[in-house]
């Protein structure tokens, strides 16, 4: 009996001991975005863009040419599966400071997916580089984060030099193919750290390439109405408008538009506002002819089939469509997840070195990008962006004219000569 | 005061300085370290809010000016932010006495919302000037590791020490204060301005020395804001939100009395904390509905905020008659 | 005309038209803080509801704004009335910080249970009976502007009359001016303070209908109108509902004008800064009580 007994502890004991070698590691990420308060709609989208990530990592799925889809978890920690830790910085620095440093120290994260905005990005990559922990920023656009001489930071989306400079390329190949010239720009920004920094850079690059900026106005973007920002960009007679603004002040902007009859031969927009699906149901054909730099559209698909896929994929659970937003969101668990991959380890040095290292290409991202690499500061070459028209109610690439689906519309008609 | 009062505080005092070997991870500290901020900051408002009886909702505006004034001088000048944070404080006196002077004739709700406006024009002026940092704001070095730079990487502890100094101190002045002559007049303008001025008190001019001392304070408190965070914006220094906040921790521990603030921001911060960890992650809302709901509560059901409430208590457990212990001070209501 | 002296009256036109609104809102937080002393920071979280309340009638069955706004009128009393019963009936007495912080609360509560119950996206009305743009001359203006405006002026006006020519809005006025005075005199006060708060609340609501069909709905909304609607009501002087009519327009005018001629990022700074001019220099305002 006494035998009986001590095999049976003698089990017990090696099965106690055992277990841990059998379970399959977790491998903790910390995402932190804006789940309440003014953004939280855009923060939900890209926490749906992270969990749908997560699952497609985790439990795999047919026929996507999507890597680390095909077995459940990550192949080279023996299947480990990912676990979202989420955090809400609400669109707070101090905030974001704070769940970083309660999910690296707490929540014993690995690395970190994060925040949106480029305000709290500064201080939630703070933290991480203090800690010595793997911080993936795939969305905000300041230049000055990749300035700072971080090592634990990567980002993944192209910055804001890059994006206006593809303003001005756009220009100069639509002046070349339609014969049209562009005379008198308008800045229309909105005041916070997005607008004003967009409107830097462009009236740097306007000067540069012999652009006259006739108006530049910066308007508050909690406004209850934008009728005197807009009789003043009236008064100044632009025939190009440039335009970095959020959903609410888009969509009042466009309104105020029609009201006053004020109609350039463009509005070139910088993403945000309106590149959210609310802005076309709102504005419904109002919205036609409006261009905006994106970094993401559907009809890429045609040239990339994996971007349909995916957002097949995204679509039946969320009843909505990528966007430049979630795509970019979506990309950098992604890539954070084969570098996690690559180390075959969860030490925050080897994800590190694993980073360092990366380079994935163009076609097994959902990205019309080149692929990913990052240089010395931690930036990804190889992005860019494109430009989107709003024809027959969707967004259309426009621009470059090699991955373009449709004709760029140049002039638009003035508001009274619509159907 | 009575000995064992003594004896609670010189506990609580011990427990202060032992913390950060009592916790069990720097996220834990973190979190002490945000009580003391936003308590410190508490404290100052109630120079003005609490004994003089002049609730500014605008002390941001103090806050945003200490921490404005001692990074614009380390990033132009290289001034050591030790100097810049007394730097911030002076420049806060002077912009305090500045709108303090024609504000003071205003009472009640009219002067809360000129404070208001004040804090809000002054964010707005911030945002729209390049010299400033504007809108994308400003950004302080991390190289100056060590005391004299005023900046720790690796660990928080100095933080955390730097501050609960400064709270003491903050609480110190408080207390010096309010037991003075200068306390007593306060008190009288806060309770009976008329009389007060019938038998001769010049009223504005102790009001100025009240924002004056209670604007100096709060700078040092923005200053030390900037040195940990290393990034100051518009948005996180001087809005409106943040002068609710530093308010409140003051109400709900209790006006005019000494630890209510430090209370109210023990209480506000875990329930801010607690709220948004348990349950921000769900994108529901469902924290902002928690942090609403008890706001109200306290508000409704203490009025006197939580220390009023346990003093309350207190006095009622004692039952009547209780002359165990000799009337308390003039302050200590 | 010449084009800057038309762009000028034109942007003077818009600036009343927004401020009408903002008089619709302030005469709502005028009037609770006349009754009872009670300054509620939760007021645009009615406007967000009366939004709200606009947006569902229309997306669930296709009704109008313009068609619900009795309905959503008579929602928001509803509301604001409990709101008293339930909550504010505890703070009268309690001291000034208190009920800033009870109505902050609610505030924030309000803005939580919109983005529980209908998520944060931004949504708006695209189709209503008041769209498109009517001209005036060489005026052009929004129709929904314009309705909002003619609506606000009708909704203050009544408010206005009720005060002023019935019995209850007698007694309203009466509990305003002493409401000691006025329990001897027979007047159910408590009935007097549920009836303020209904009549602000609605208010606010009437001026959420107006404003959706043309302003973005989101639970932040609110957000966007309070400190405003605060400036116009210390402006025109706390408690009186014709002192808050004209600031509205004052401040609609100056916000416009001055974002126009100075530039749109100090818009809200000239509004504040008249608001500090005018009650330093008068300081119960424009038409309070001394």
């Amino acid at each position: 009996m006494k035998r009986f007994w001590q095999s049976v502890v003698l089990t017990l004991l090696a099965l106690a001991v055992a277990r841990p070698a059998l379970a399959q590691e977790e491998i903790r990420i910390g995402v932190i975005y804006p789940l309440t308060g003014a953004a939280a709609s855009t923060g939900l989208e890209l926490k749906n863009a992270l969990d749908l990530a997560a699952d497609l990592i985790n439990n795999g799925t047919k026929g996507l040419n999507l890597p680390m889809t095909t077995s459940g978890g990550l192949p080279n920690l023996k299947g480990a599966r990912i676990k979202l830790i989420v955090g809400d910085h609400q669109g707070n620095p101090q905030t974001g400071a704070t769940e970083a440093e309660r999910l690296i120290t707490q929540e014993k994260v690995v690395a970190i997916v994060c925040c949106y905005f480029s305000n709290v990005t500064n201080t939630a990559s703070q933290v991480a580089e203090r800690y010595g922990v793997p911080f993936v920023n795939p969305e905000s656009s300041s230049a000055t984060l990749t300035a700072r001489g971080f090592k634990w930071f990567f980002r993944t989306t192209p910055h804001d030099e890059l994006f206006v400079a593809n303003f001005f390329d756009f220009l100069k190949d639509v002046e070349k193919k339609k014969g049209v010239s562009v005379k008198r720009i308008a800045l229309f920004n909105e005041n916070t750290l997005f607008g004003t920094e967009t409107t830097k850079i462009e009236e740097k690059l306007a000067g540069e390439q012999k652009y006259p900026i006739v108006e530049k106005i910066l308007y508050p973007a909690k406004s209850t109405q934008l009728t005197s920002e807009v009789q003043r960009l009236k008064a100044a007679n632009p025939d190009l408008i440039m335009q970095s603004s959020y959903l609410g002040d888009a969509i009042l902007s466009m309104k105020t538009y029609k009201e006053l009859g004020v109609s350039p031969d463009a509005i070139l927009a910088n993403d945000a506002g309106f590149n959210d699906s609310e802005f076309l149901k709102t504005l419904g054909r109002d919205a036609e002819y409006v261009l905006s730099r994106e970094v993401w559209a559907l009809d890429l698909a045609a040239k990339n089939p994996l971007i349909k896929q995916v957002n097949d994929l995204y679509f039946e659970r969320y009843k909505t469509n990528f966007n430049g937003n979630s795509a970019r969101t979506f990309t950098g668990l992604m890539v954070l997840a084969d570098a996690i991959n690559r180390a075959g380890s969860t030490k925050p040095e080897a994800i590190q070195k694993a980073l360092v290292e990366t380079d994935i290409p163009g076609s097994k991202l959902i990205m019309p990008w080149k692929g990913i690499k990052f240089d010395a500061t931690g930036q990804n070459t190889l992005g860019s962006g494109i430009i989107v028209q709003v024809q027959d109610g969707k967004y259309a690439t426009v621009w470059p004219f090699d991955l373009a689906s449709k004709d760029v519309i140049w002039p638009m008609p003035k508001w009274d000569q619509r159907k | 005061m009575p000995a064992a009062k003594r004896v609670a505080l010189l506990a609580v005092l011990a427990l202060a300085v032992a913390l950060p070997w009592l916790v069990a991870n720097p996220s834990q500290l973190n979190f002490a370290i945000l009580v003391l901020m936003i308590a410190q900051a508490g404290v100052a408002w109630n120079i003005l809010g609490g004994y003089a009886g002049q609730v500014s909702l605008g002390h941001a505006a103090f806050y945003g000016i200490g921490a404005y004034t001692s990074t614009k001088l380390l990033l132009a000048w290289g001034l050591s932010p030790w100097l810049g944070m007394l730097a911030g404080g002076l420049v806060a006196v002077a912009f305090a006495l500045a709108i303090g002077w024609p504000c003071f004739r205003l009472k009640g709700h009219y002067f809360a919302m000129a404070t208001i406006a004040i804090a809000e024009i002054l964010q707005i002026v911030v945002t729209n000037t390049d010299a400033m940092g504007g809108a994308v704001g400003l950004q302080l070095p991390f190289a100056n590791e060590g005391w004299a730079g005023f900046v720790f990487n690796r660990s928080k502890l100095p933080y955390y020490y730097i501050i609960l100094a400064l709270l003491l101190v903050t609480l110190s002045a408080s207390r010096l204060i309010e037991r003075s002559f200068l306390g007593y007049y306060f008190r009288a303008i806060k309770d009976e301005p008329d009389a007060a001025r019938s038998v001769g008190i010049d009223l504005t001019r102790y009001k100025l020395a009240a924002i004056a001392a209670s604007s100096f304070l709060t700078a040092l408190g923005g200053s030390f804001y900037a040195q940990k965070e290393l990034y100051i914006d518009p948005g996180s220094t001087l809005a409106t939100s943040l002068s609710i906040k530093i308010a409140l921790v003051a109400i709900l521990g209790g006006v005019g009395t000494l630890s209510g603030p430090v209370v109210g921001a023990v209480i506000l911060t875990a329930i801010e904390e607690t709220t948004r960890t348990v349950f921000g992650g769900t994108g529901r809302g469902t924290d902002l509905i928690v942090y609403g709901l008890l706001i109200i509560v306290v508000a409704v059901f203490y009025p006197a905020g939580v220390v009023g409430g346990l003093r309350d208590l207190g006095r009622r457990w004692r039952g009547p008659g209780a002359a165990r212990e000799p009337l308390p001070a003039e302050g200590e209501r | 005309m010449s084009p800057s002296l038309e762009i000028l009256i034109q942007t003077l036109a818009s600036g009343v038209l927004i401020g009408l609104i903002y008089a619709l809102v302030a005469v709502g937080l005028t009037m609770i803080f006349g009754v009872m002393d009670i300054v509620n920071f939760s007021h645009g979280e009615f406007l967000m509801l009366g939004m709200y309340s606009s947006f569902w009638g229309f997306a669930l069955w296709r009704l109008d704004p313009m068609f619900t706004l009795p309905f959503t009128a008579l929602l928001l009393f509803a509301l604001g009335a409990a709101i008293y019963h339930v909550v504010i009936r505890r703070i009268i007495r309690a001291p000034m910080l208190s009920q800033i912080f009870t109505t902050f609360g609610l505030m924030i509560l309000f803005r939580g249970l919109a983005q529980f119950l209908w998520k944060p996206d931004f949504r708006s009305i695209d189709h209503s009976i008041v769209e498109g743009k009517v001209a005036l001359g060489w005026l052009q203006f929004g129709t929904p502007q314009l309705v909002a405006g003619a609506g606000a002026i009708v909704v203050t006006g009544a408010v206005w009359w009720f005060l002023q020519r019935t019995r209850v809005g007698a007694a309203l006025e009466a509990t305003a001016a002493d409401r000691e005075a006025a329990a001897l005199m027979g007047i159910d006060v408590q009935r007097m303070f549920a009836l303020a708060w209904g009549i602000g609340a609605a208010c606010a609501g009437v001026a959420g209908a107006l404003l959706s069909t043309f302003f973005p709905i989101f639970p932040e909304v609110g957000a966007n109108f309070i400190l405003v609607a605060f400036v116009t009501v210390a402006l025109g002087g706390f408690g009186s509902v014709a002192g808050a009519f004209w600031a509205g327009i004052i401040v609609g005018i100056v916000e416009v004008l001055g974002g126009f001629l100075l530039g749109p990022q100090y818009k809200l700074a000239l509004v504040l800064a008249l608001y500090l001019l005018v009650v330093l220099l008068r300081p119960r305002g424009l038409l309070g009580r001394a």
